[in-house]
């Protein structure tokens, strides 16, 4: 008998999967397909922007307050939502893709953090240590907006602003989802040195699709990365670092970054000089794409590896599509296949199908909002004319999209009357209320977070 | 402040403008032609698409019915290309009236309006998902026309004549010479919407053809023009639903057409009076209505998937007795179907039949004439009266030759669906495409871009389907700002001298164009006939680097909000979740909303942002 049925592949979902895992529970991961993790830029955004925010947060500890009292950040509480961080930042190392903080003075408390780690022992251990949570971080994003950002994968780590070395921008020419000299111009704008150059793409395949995936696996072929380099090498000039599309390989683009490093290096000493004290920087980094996005499959496929080497299968084409419920507590669900219907039993479950753009919320031309597996209360207004604000870019958000779950604190469903819906269901991800991850920049923080404290209350019987 | 002299100033780009250029050019008068916006701005580019066979016009308005048969005939000679030979089927559906169809067959056999009545069976086997339980069908010769190319292809056709267009020139006074009882139009002033600029032009003849905005136009002549207003508002499906017009046999209601226009279809109208033309309310009850209606033609409508919602207005013209002779005899009488407070005409009872005030008559205001009314079926016809009438003002007698004139393009026959697939898959352009949904391909863009004085993605919308297809502008919004700041970073090459509006559309012509291996044959027959200097390529604005509109930020800022006025109204299922990837790139991705802020503004931006198409919402 499995100990916890997750129901979605996204990030909630996998990193969930993961947590119990590592908890010693018995897991499965069923899924109707393969979640939003393919969209996003593969960078964790964690909490960008509060309410009506013009300014990006940077301290995200201290902006908590701001958001909403049922926001899922405030259910979990800063210790939990730091610890859950750093657990991803162990599966991701371990699985060779790793994720770093961007704080613009991590180096400077990173220096004095042992100090503070032995005072703290003595301290009333309320208090967090602001080094262990960070602060958010600036990348570059492919319009040349800076994009609030906590934790970032190290191909795109050479891209962070706070870094006073020019930027060159490359593009392949021809390459329909990126614009060199669009990001260089609103560099400009924001007084960042930059400038633009274009790479001609031409030359390296005469295949017709120029989507970022197929040139990521144009780029894990060595001969195109002999050439790339050189294109690369020819358009950077000294004491440059060059941003590049996300789309340098699917296989082993780590490798494929430091060889170009080197190959920039080769040719500009200075490039790889220490500076400041810290180690040789990066001379090159990845911004990303419009979707497909490379460093997302690229984060789905490092943490299927983790969870294969625990043992947790993920089915992908299960769509549930029935339960069975009785006494408080799920029995048991059903997913569709070819012939019959496949029964799926589990002592517990989590629900991680997303929200309205992972499927996991449905709303219909008269105004219902549903919630596709379990049919769940959910707090999204049930009229249309209440969806929607004007104007596209508010600064609040629409309302359709902050509707959904709303659940206790250690994440249980809850009715209209405040109870669990059932004694064994957990809900996580972008389908909780409360929260607009989108609006907020917390879409991949939102997941981690909330993913990992249901695991965790699933693992200890709450 | 420039200044300009012309005989003939026309007021107004939309599909009766720019005919009345082209009519006027012919005839050899000097034409200068003003739009406040982009051509094709107003109802002409926001109705269904539908060339008329004048049957749905029977039996509520003969003179209608008449005009467009007689159009219908024309506009397939002239503008070929523009028009996609769907014909179309009245049906009866049970919800229609026993009697209507045989009444119907005779109004059309009088009104010398070719109608084949075909089994219902063998109407379902060439249009499968109509209601299976309609009883009668008949064919006749409507058509899908594409009023966006056609009013282009008239545009160019004009400037070939020698006429000159000025869009985003908004009219802000009318000059007018003489005292009460002898006043004369002599001129008007224009706003260059664009530079800021003021511009004079002196005429000897203004025709007012601004359709919904005639009345405003009439107004600032000191005359009253009285339009009735009727809005309609239409929704396009993600997909065709059937390949043939599709009207229902009864008198003319909402909801009761559905028209295959490229890739979608446009379920429509309402008729709602209003009283302006801007800012139009888009009220959820008239999407419910349009879906529950479309359902009787096709059932199952309502839960495909729609992709934008619009309205456009109808400037219907009806001369009331109190305000001179009527110019126009409404043959049939509907006073008895009114209902009771309508006042002093609903819109869907007032004649589709063209209107012609000439102003010295009527007004005793010489050096005006206004043409209004009609359908986008006629305005070929409507141009014709208004310069007829010019002639008489101006003492000159020159014959018409619009109707024999074919306008760029036609050569390539009717349109057909698969073109821009065909060529994409022949040319190999596959890597070239900017907009998946809608094949437009980068060259495309850059061509339209450099060739016309566009400003806005919005203008790249209409001369190119930009973004019109399922994810509205999802992806190529971006794509479109990247390339158009690419053409104004490089020094974007010139132009091509030879420039045929008749290729906007097609993506292998501007790619052998831009890649210069071949010289294009297509427009042989107009180079033959050289091109007047003002016909030259014109240098974007969006490509002018002085230009307000060249801010790539504010390009992509305006187009999300114009798309979003358009999607909007009809969120739900599988477009709302479209809607949130489209967020997701957006604010996630790219983080538009914090792009450094420029507080500059287009044109348009402003119209943009009216929320008038979310008058329902709550919020």
């Amino acid at each position: 008998m499995l100990d916890l049925l997750v129901i979605g592949a996204g990030l909630t979902g996998l990193f969930a999967a993961y947590t119990a895992a590592r908890a010693g529970l018995r897991v499965r991961v069923i899924a109707h397909g393969a979640g939003a993790t393919h969209w996003h830029a593969g960078t964790i955004d964690l909490l960008g922007y509060v309410q009506n925010g013009e300014e990006a947060v940077a301290n995200w500890a201290q902006a908590l307050p701001e958001l909403p009292p049922a926001h899922p950040y405030r259910l979990l509480g800063v210790e939990t939502i730091a610890t859950a961080l750093g657990e991803f930042q162990r599966l991701t190392a371990a699985a060779g893709l790793p994720y770093e903080r961007l704080d613009p003075d991590k180096d400077i408390l990173a220096s004095s953090a042992s100090e503070k780690r032995t005072s703290q022992k003595e301290g009333p251990g309320q208090q967090v240590d602001q080094v262990k949570l960070g602060r958010n971080g600036q990348l570059i994003s492919p319009v040349g907006a800076a994009r609030p950002v906590y934790l970032a994968p190290t191909a795109q780590q050479a891209g962070t602003l706070h870094d006073d070395r020019p930027v060159a921008i490359a593009g392949l020419a021809g390459m329909p989802d990126f614009y060199p000299e669009l990001i260089a111009e609103n560099l400009q704008k924001q007084g960042r040195p930059a400038r633009s150059a274009s790479l001609p793409l031409r030359q390296l395949t005469d295949r017709r699709d120029h989507s970022p995936l197929q040139l990521a696996r144009l780029l894990d072929q060595p001969a195109a990365q002999a050439q790339f380099a050189e294109m690369v090498v020819d358009v950077t000039a000294a004491g440059e670092r060059v941003g590049l599309p996300a789309v340098l390989g699917l296989n082993a683009h780590l490798r494929f970054l430091t060889k170009l490093h080197e190959a920039i290096a080769s040719r500009d000493p200075r490039t790889s000089q220490p500076d400041g004290g810290r180690e040789a920087r990066l001379a090159v980094f990845e911004i990303p794409t419009l979707p497909p996005s490379v460093p997302g499959l690229r984060l789905d496929a490092a943490l299927r590896t983790q969870l294969q080497r625990l043992g947790v299968r993920v089915e992908i084409g299960m769509e549930v599509c029935a339960f069975h419920a009785s006494g408080g507590r799920i029995h048991w669900v059903e997913t569709e296949t070819g012939s019959r219907p496949l029964r799926h039993t589990a002592r517990n479950y989590l629900l991680a199908t997303g929200g309205i753009l992972g499927g996991g919320i449905w709303a219909d031309r008269r105004g219902r909002v549903k919630e596709t597996v379990f049919d769940l209360p959910l707090t999204a207004p049930q009229t249309r004319s209440q969806w929607l604000r004007p104007l596209f870019l508010d600064r609040r958000g629409h309302p359709i999209f902050q509707g959904g779950v709303p659940v206790d604190n250690f994440l249980r469903p809850l009715d209209q009357a405040g109870a669990p819906v059932y004694d064994n269901l957990w809900a996580a991800g972008a389908i909780l209320a409360h929260t607009d991850p989108i609006r907020e920049r917390s879409r991949e923080g939102i997941a981690i977070t909330t993913g990992y404290a249901a695991a965790n209350a699933v693992a200890s019987g709450q | 402040m420039k200044r300009m002299q012309t005989e003939i100033l026309v007021i107004g780009g939309g599909a009766t403008g720019t005919g009345v250029a082209w009519d006027a050019a012919l005839r050899g008068f000097r034409t200068i032609l003003v739009e406040k916006r982009d051509l094709t701005h107003g109802t002409t580019g926001r109705y269904h698409g539908l060339l008329h066979s004048g049957a749905r016009y029977v039996l509520k308005d003969a003179d209608s019915a008449v005009e467009c048969i007689s159009e219908n005939r024309i506009l397939r000679r002239t503008h070929t290309h523009c028009i996609e030979d769907t014909s179309g089927f009245f049906v009866a559906t049970p919800e229609d009236e026993d009697d209507y169809p045989d009444r119907f067959v005779a109004a059309c056999r009088r009104l010398n309006i070719p109608c084949t009545e075909i089994p219902a069976q063998a109407a379902l086997r060439r249009e499968p998902l109509l209601n299976p339980r309609i009883s009668r069908v008949f064919e006749l010769p409507d058509a899908a026309a594409d009023s966006f190319l056609a009013t282009h292809a008239t545009a160019q056709a004009a400037r070939q004549a020698g006429a000159k267009l000025l869009p985003y020139h908004e009219l802000t006074r009318l000059h007018l010479s003489g005292g009460d009882g002898n006043r004369t139009v002599t001129g008007a002033t224009v706003l260059d919407t664009v530079s800021g600029e003021d511009l004079r032009i002196d005429a000897d003849l203004v025709i007012n053809a601004a359709g919904a905005w005639s009345g405003q136009v009439a107004a600032l002549a000191g005359v009253e023009v009285k339009m009735i207003l009727g809005k309609g508002v239409m929704l396009a499906t993600n997909a065709r639903l059937t390949n043939t017009v599709i009207n229902r046999c009864k008198m003319p209601g909402d909801g009761d057409i559905l028209v295959p226009i490229h890739t979608v279809s446009v379920i429509g109208t309402t008729d709602e009076r209003v009283a302006a033309p801007e800012d139009l309310p888009i009220e959820q009850w008239e999407i419910d209505l349009m879906l529950t209606e479309g359902d009787k033609l096709v059932p199952g409508l309502s839960s495909s998937r729609i992709l934008r919602a619009w309205a456009g207005v109808r400037p219907l013209y009806q001369e009331t007795q109190q305000s001179g002779e009527p110019t126009h005899d409404s043959g049939d009488s509907q006073p008895q179907e009114l209902p009771e407070q309508a006042s002093p005409l609903d819109s869907r009872d007032a004649t589709r039949a063209l209107a012609l005030l000439n102003h010295q008559q009527r007004d005793g205001v010489r050096g005006l004439i206004t043409i209004t009314g009609g359908k986008w079926t006629t305005f070929r016809l409507m141009a014709e009266s208004a310069v007829d009438a010019a002639c008489e003002q101006l003492g000159v007698s020159r014959p018409c030759r619009t109707a024999e004139t074919a306008v760029p393009g036609v050569e390539q026959g009717h349109y057909w669906l698969g073109h821009r697939l065909n060529e994409v898959e022949d040319e190999e352009l596959q890597s070239e495409l900017i907009c998946e949904c809608e094949l437009v391909t980068r060259s495309m863009l850059e061509g339209a871009a450099q060739r016309n004085p566009t400003v806005t993605l919005d203008d790249l919308r209409r001369d190119v389907r930009l973004g019109m297809g399922p994810c509205q502008g999802g992806f190529c919004t971006y794509r479109a700002v990247g390339i158009l700041h690419e053409l104004r970073a490089g020094d974007s090459s010139p132009v091509a001298a030879e420039w045929n509006v008749a290729h906007m559309q097609s993506p292998a012509h501007h790619h052998r164009d831009r890649s210069e291996t071949e010289v294009h044959a297509a427009g042989a027959e107009l180079a033959s006939d050289p091109a007047p200097d003002d016909d030259s390529p014109q240098r974007s604005a969006a490509v002018d680097p002085l230009s307000a509109v060249s801010q790539p930020n504010l390009l992509l800022r305006d187009f999300l909000q114009e798309r979003w006025k358009g999607v909007a109204p009809i969120l739900w299922g599988q477009q709302l979740r479209q809607e949130r990837l489209d967020e997701l790139i957006y604010l996630s991705i790219l983080n538009a909303d914090h792009l450094p802020v420029d507080d500059r503004e287009s044109p348009l931006s402003s119209f943009y942002r009216s929320d008038s198409s979310l008058s329902g919402s709550g919020l």
